[in-house]
């Protein structure tokens, strides 16, 4: 609790520095961390991988600015149902995907990944294909338009606190306990009378919705989409914010989101050989720092203020 | 309910997988408040048929009903919601957690919070978390574990782990327990710790149906004994009774017939000294702190045939494995032909001569059977530099053929199946097919573990055939079986291992009309007080096996 309250104090600080360029960024960490904490949830604490999970993402942004030019839906209530349709739609392809394990479920999801990117591509009368869809209208509250970064920080970062104490709650709730036993043992979880198969798809839906949710603020706010953000590669960062995070780790993630997006500004001049730096990244944490960057580096730091103590129980 | 009444009732179940009928036709009634234990032999069909009641698999035929309910086709949290609960063999603690949450975990199920009361971070989640938290607090001071509540599972003692597991399953509210091996690879004092928190749960009313191998353990614990062999029930009574009948103990420890069709030429005479071809000291084995092999010191020599014997979990098989250097292990020595082979790495040891035809075959079975017979002299062929791999040298392939011809001989169905795949094999071919490929590696000494597992008589009388013949063209042998008749029909000396020890060693002569033996796979007789007269009786079974072989 005392960390949200934190967390919410320094926003509102950085607001008051009047950085166009701070607070541009804190928008983008917060979009970010949406679709990063639903992976986190299913990957990190249930132990089910996803490598598609820009899909939702995408399905999330997509299906907001569609909801609210098709049928002139009100933005709010735009991001709201598309975030919820998302949500069904994850727990189908949850009913779908679960029976595999491993690499193959791996692969599965890389493979919906995939589909769904070309289906926004492809799908031109819908998505309006590469050439995209521009003209989305920007959140308002009482008739004021949010616009600049200044407006939209605080929509952003509510969403982003509410988000991360809901995840908080479920997993320190006894359904969290029963995520972590499927994550180590899926023949063990069941045999103590969890429905593994129900309780996946149950985190699949609300990994759905969370980055569906992401998606859709993203788009009111960025106000033009187009299929690009939501490739691949976009699934392929989340799982590294993931990663950074120490997977099982709600504020982890958050560092690790932070971490990858300020890594992004740097790798900028690289241009689209900026795969290569994640790829290296993504293999040196998951090989050294398996519980996350931040408290991999935190033990190596203990380890060289303090010589290991010899004999000490 | 009366106490009368069956709490589970299996009736006439069978499980096949695929062509292989796992368990047969097998009926047996548990009633409430009852403490039995189920046994047989390796691969007798224990471990499937507890998976069929714990709802882990789907039994081919027949019924299993818990408290008069159909159960046989409920997925295994619908069998636990029930009442049943199970632990598994390697006991499983979920090692992220503490071992509080180990127990808590087990009674979220029951607790039915859903999704959204879990979002929210106060109500009924929170009481939820509460009462487990209590519960949790109660059972593992039951198991004796209040101590260690806040550790993490992971640096529990392998004897504690099997305690937790209990505790987890009864944390969700299961009147029955189907405990799988609880006693294996524990130490004594353990297993006494075990033995009197298991015999508190059944007399607080739990009933406990569990499986093992120890057999002084089950002697001391059970009130009654159902035995398995080859998937069938074929005996189930109280304990002194089951011991002494002769079923079980032809179960344990394999029929006549199996001896008296093997030939047994002995090229080298007994009283000859042989060249030591294999010698270990003291070789030791641990697995996460609990010893499966305690300074086990054994001899091979030239032109042997020596079989190692002993109950299921005496370290037979690691023992093989530490030789194979697949496990690693600390010996004072352990050499091959005069050189240390106490560091080098499992190729190193194939390439040197010493080949291993591990348990359960492990044949590739998608690739056919020339490619699984060339995959066993990659490491022969290796030995010529790194560059014959991409280009064999000629030599190389002339003496590929020749073992390919070699092995042909000695199996010509693998001839007739060369381009068949191996998993395609039936169970006899497919053993025949896991000593080819050993052989293909051009072996001085060939150890292998439980060839006759799952084999019909016939078949494992073949296969004894085919090692005395092995033999005889110079072959030395080292051999694990769980069928000490067939394996001591065929050997020269013999090793007996018990708990990781070897408790008897000789020739195979005195070995086969030694009580020892009997006592090594059912336990020692005094343990359950049968009568000495009776179990002069087993020795004299034993020792009525033929004899007139040349040993």
């Amino acid at each position: 609790m005392v960390r949200f309250l934190i967390l919410a104090l320094a926003l509102a600080g950085s607001l008051l520095l009047n950085s166009g360029y701070l607070t541009n960024l804190l928008v983008v960490i917060g979009l970010h961390t949406l679709p990063a904490i639903g992976l986190a949830l299913l990957m990190g604490y249930t132990g089910q991988i996803s490598l598609g999970h820009a899909a939702f993402y995408g399905l999330g942004a997509y299906g907001a600015a569609l909801l609210g030019r098709r049928l002139g839906l009100d933005p709010w209530l735009g991001i709201l149902l598309a975030a919820i349709i998302v949500a069904v739609i994850a727990r189908w392809i949850g009913a779908l995907v679960f029976r595999l394990k491993g690499h193959h479920l791996a692969m599965a999801t890389l493979a919906f990944g995939i589909i769904v990117h070309i289906g926004l591509v492809e799908l031109r009368d819908l998505t309006g294909g590469p050439n995209g869809l521009s003209g989305i209208a920007p959140l308002s509250v009482f008739g004021r338009k949010l616009v600049s970064d200044f407006a939209i920080l605080p929509v952003v970062w509510g969403a982003c606190l509410a988000i991360m104490a809901v995840a908080q709650n479920l997993v320190s709730s006894p359904l969290g306990l029963s995520m972590r036993a499927i994550a180590e043992n899926e023949r063990v979880a069941a045999s103590i009378g969890n429905d593994v198969g129900a309780i996946k798809r149950h985190i699949m839906m609300l990994s759905g919705f969370t980055a569906a949710l992401g998606g859709g603020l993203y788009a009111h706010y960025i106000g033009y989409l187009s299929p690009g953000p939501f490739d691949v590669g976009f699934s392929i960062r989340l799982l590294l914010m993931v990663a950074v995070g120490g997977f099982a780790n709600i504020w982890g993630v958050l560092f690790g989101v932070a971490f990858i997006t300020l890594i992004g500004e740097v790798l900028k001049p690289l241009g689209s050989y900026d795969v290569i730096a994640y790829g290296a990244l993504l293999i040196t944490v998951v090989i050294f720092f398996p519980r996350g960057l931040l408290e991999g580096l935190g033990g190596l730091f203990m380890n060289l203020r303090m010589p290991p103590m010899r004999g000490a129980k | 309910m009366t106490r009368a009444t069956p709490q589970l009732e299996v009736e006439s179940v069978g499980v096949r997988f695929g062509g292989l009928s796992a368990v047969s036709d097998v009926s047996f009634t548990v009633r409430r408040g009852e403490l039995l234990a189920l046994i047989g032999p390796n691969g007798a069909g224990k471990s499937t048929l507890l998976n069929a009641m714990a709802g882990a698999l789907a039994p081919t035929v027949g019924h299993i009903r818990f408290n008069g309910e159909p159960i046989e086709n409920l997925p295994p949290h619908r069998v636990n919601a029930i009442g049943i609960g199970r632990t598994f063999q390697s006991a499983e603690p979920f090692q992220h957690m503490s071992v509080r949450e180990n127990v808590m975990a087990g009674g979220v199920a029951a607790a039915k919070v859903g999704l959204l009361p879990s979002l929210i971070g106060w109500g009924r989640a929170r009481s939820v978390m509460g009462e487990l938290g209590r519960k949790a607090d109660d059972l593992l001071a039951q198991v004796g574990l209040t101590l260690r509540a806040d550790e993490p599972a992971s640096v529990l003692t392998a004897g504690q782990r099997r305690l937790l597991a209990i505790a987890r399953a009864l944390a969700t509210g299961a009147e029955l327990l189907l405990l799988d091996e609880p006693g294996a690879g524990l130490s004594e004092v353990e297993k006494q710790t075990l033995v009197a928190i298991i015999r508190t749960l059944s007399a607080a009313g739990k009933t406990v149906l569990f499986v093992e191998h120890d057999m002084a353990f089950v002697a001391q614990l059970s009130q009654r004994i159902i035995v398995l062999d080859h998937g069938i029930l074929i005996a189930d009574g109280r304990p002194d009774v089951v011991r002494s009948d002769p079923k079980v103990i032809e179960a344990y420890l394999g029929r006549r017939r199996a001896t008296v069709a093997t030939p047994l030429p002995s090229p080298v005479s007994a009283a000859a000294p042989r060249q030591a071809l294999l010698r270990v000291r003291n070789v030791r084995v641990e697995y996460g702190g609990q010893r499966a092999l305690d300074n086990v010191s054994l001899d091979v020599g030239d032109g042997e045939i020596v079989t190692l014997i002993g109950a299921n979990g005496a370290g037979k098989s690691t023992l093989l494995k530490a030789l194979a250097r697949t496990e690693s292990s600390i010996a004072d020595e352990m050499s091959f032909l005069g050189a240390s082979i106490g560091a080098v790495g499992p190729d190193q040891v194939v390439m040197r001569g010493l080949s291993l035809v591990p348990e359960g075959r492990a044949l590739f079975a998608s690739l056919s059977v020339i490619d699984n017979l060339l995959a066993g002299r990659y490491a022969k062929r290796r030995t010529a530099g790194i560059v014959s791999l991409l280009s064999a040298p000629k030599d190389e392939v002339l003496s590929t053929q020749e073992r390919l011809q070699a092995v042909y001989e000695l199996f010509p169905i693998l001839l007739e199946r060369r381009d068949q795949l191996a998993g395609t094999l039936s169970g006899g071919q497919g053993q025949m097919l896991a000593i080819a490929r050993a052989l293909m590696a051009a072996p001085r000494l060939l150890m292998l573990d439980e060839p006759s597992l799952g084999l019909a008589p016939q078949v494992v009388e073949e296969i004894m055939a085919c090692l005395g013949r092995l033999r005889s063209q110079g072959l030395t042998i080292l051999l694990v079986e769980q069928n000490a008749t067939a394996a001591l029909g065929i050997a020269d000396r013999g090793y007996v291992l018990a708990n990781g020890r070897v408790v008897k060693s000789g020739s195979a002569h005195e070995l086969r009309s030694d009580p020892a033996i009997t006592s090594a796979y059912l336990g020692a007789a005094n343990d359950i007080g049968v009568a000495p007269n009776e179990s002069a009786t087993h020795a004299r079974r034993v020792a009525a096996i033929p004899t007139d072989l040349p040993a």
